[in-house]
């Protein structure tokens, strides 16, 4: 491989960054609120949730990416394919997370919302205050490891056209005709973006021993 | 106007759950200054009682009013109380559990300035100073920094009454505060909630601890089988009670 085919994969790299970056940051958010969502038990919202989740749940990346791609035409606006590129693996990872929050909102110990009760919180202070710092703790290994599996199944945005770390590997054998060198190097440079994912654990653990009373 | 009124008034109360009464029409005064106890056998209802008063468990019927103003209930006397009502209404009785239920993320300082600063708009340096007063008088200022885990059973629970304190309740409620620490403990906090006894502060203590119920109360109360059999000042109260129920198991603690 040349110095080309080195730049072209950091930019296939790049893309596979900032396009899972974004949807891990809002499938965090996102799935945070359809776990509180879900927990107040509105009638309708509440089971449209629940298909949601289950939807999601089953539907392989790359179907949801397609479902997109053929559907985005029928909207009445004009849909970019990185707009459905981040779209869909945010719904992806959002339903997801959404069962994370969930586990972590369910377990959530009982004594502390009594005493935060009988301090004067509403449920919104309370979420904020004392539920939310816990559960950021007691959730970020599973979240962690759900943002490595959505790294790892983002190639499915190629299927819009998009040139992502898997897909521009392609593209320098097309040139090279050499296959390997640019899979190992991608598989290096996947292997060090979830490295880094996985450190943020060890902040998890930092913390987690205060919470274990 | 707010002198004369008690601090807790409880009116024929009523709770059961799953169709088993635990409390069958309780009638239960608190006035200001009193330090009032609470005894009776497990399963009386006497924490039940507690927790129905600021709302941690919702009577089914019956009435709790805190200097004067409902609780749960709007003063139409049917409407429940919307979230924020209620969570107002809460903040006027703090409470001590059995278990302490600190918040282990916050240091010991934050554990106190945390209702006071975010549900009472405290400004922050102000709940900082007050804070550290009230940990001064339970012993904990030294440890002001720490947090939860580093704290032994006695030094936590002294925590847990000076996060109480400093919500500057009309009534602090303490649900068997030394029930859960090992024997050697049970002193220190006994000794600091002698103290705010000592300063008239309006108690309600739900204790297993006769000799502490006696030794810190104004008036004790009997609870057996969902009903208040006997109230009376300690010395009849231990010494002359009225029923045969109370004797028997006063005796027992003998």
């Amino acid at each position: 491989m040349d110095w080309n085919a080195w730049i072209t994969l950091f930019e296939g790299a790049w893309v596979t960054l900032w396009i899972s970056g974004i949807s891990i940051a809002l499938g965090i958010v996102a799935g945070f609120g359809v776990a509180v969502l879900r927990n107040a038990r509105i009638p309708v919202i509440s089971k449209f949730l629940y298909y949601y989740i289950s939807i999601i749940r089953a539907t392989p990346m790359v179907t949801l990416v397609l479902f997109l791609f053929v559907t985005a035409p029928y909207l009445p606006i004009d849909i970019d394919r990185w707009i459905i590129a981040v779209a869909a693996l945010t719904i992806n990872t959002t339903a997801f997370n959404a069962e994370i929050w969930r586990s972590a909102l369910a377990t959530f110990s009982r004594e502390q919302v009594e005493a935060a009760k009988a301090a004067g919180m509403t449920r919104r202070v309370m979420l904020r205050r004392i539920m939310l710092p816990q559960m950021m703790i007691t959730s970020l290994p599973g979240l962690v490891n759900e943002m490595t599996l959505l790294i790892k199944s983002s190639p499915a945005i190629a299927m819009v056209g998009l040139a992502d770390l898997t897909r521009i590997t392609n593209r320098i054998t097309a040139v090279t005709y050499e296959p390997l060198p640019p899979i190992l190097a991608a598989a290096a440079l996947y292997i060090l973006m979830i490295g880094a994912l996985v450190r943020l654990q060890r902040v998890a653990d930092k913390y987690a021993r205060r919470l274990a009373m | 106007m707010n002198e004369v009124l008690p601090v807790i008034e409880v009116r024929d109360l009523h709770k059961s759950f799953d169709g088993v009464e635990v409390l069958k029409g309780i009638d239960f005064d608190v006035n200001r200054g009193q330090i009032i106890s609470i005894i009776g056998s497990s399963g009386s209802g006497k924490s039940t009682l507690l927790r129905c008063i600021n709302w941690l468990e919702e009577p089914d019927s019956g009435s709790i009013r805190i200097v004067g103003d409902r609780v749960g209930i709007r003063a139409d006397g049917k409407t429940p109380m919307s979230e924020k009502e209620l969570a107002s209404v809460r903040a006027r009785a703090a409470m001590v559990f059995q278990s302490f239920n600190l918040w282990p993320h916050l240091s010991v300082l934050h554990n106190v300035t945390e209702a006071p600063v975010h549900v009472q708009g405290v400004n922050k340096d102000e709940a900082i100073a007050q804070a550290e007063v009230w940990l001064e008088r339970v012993g904990m200022l030294v440890k002001k920094d720490a947090y939860p885990w580093t704290l032994s059973g006695g030094q936590k629970q002294r925590v847990a009454i000076a996060r109480a304190l400093a919500m500057n309740p009309e009534v602090i409620l303490f649900d068997e505060p030394t029930s859960a620490l090992d024997p050697e403990l049970v002193g220190e906090v006994q000794g600091v909630i002698g103290e705010l006894a000592a300063d008239n502060f309006t108690m309600v203590i739900v204790t297993h601890e006769m000799d502490f119920a006696r030794t810190i109360s104004n008036e004790v109360v009997f609870i057996d089988k969902g009903v208040v059999v006997e109230q009376a000042a300690p010395e009849k109260f231990f010494g002359d009670p009225d029923t045969e129920r109370l004797r028997q198991f006063v005796s027992r603690y003998r």
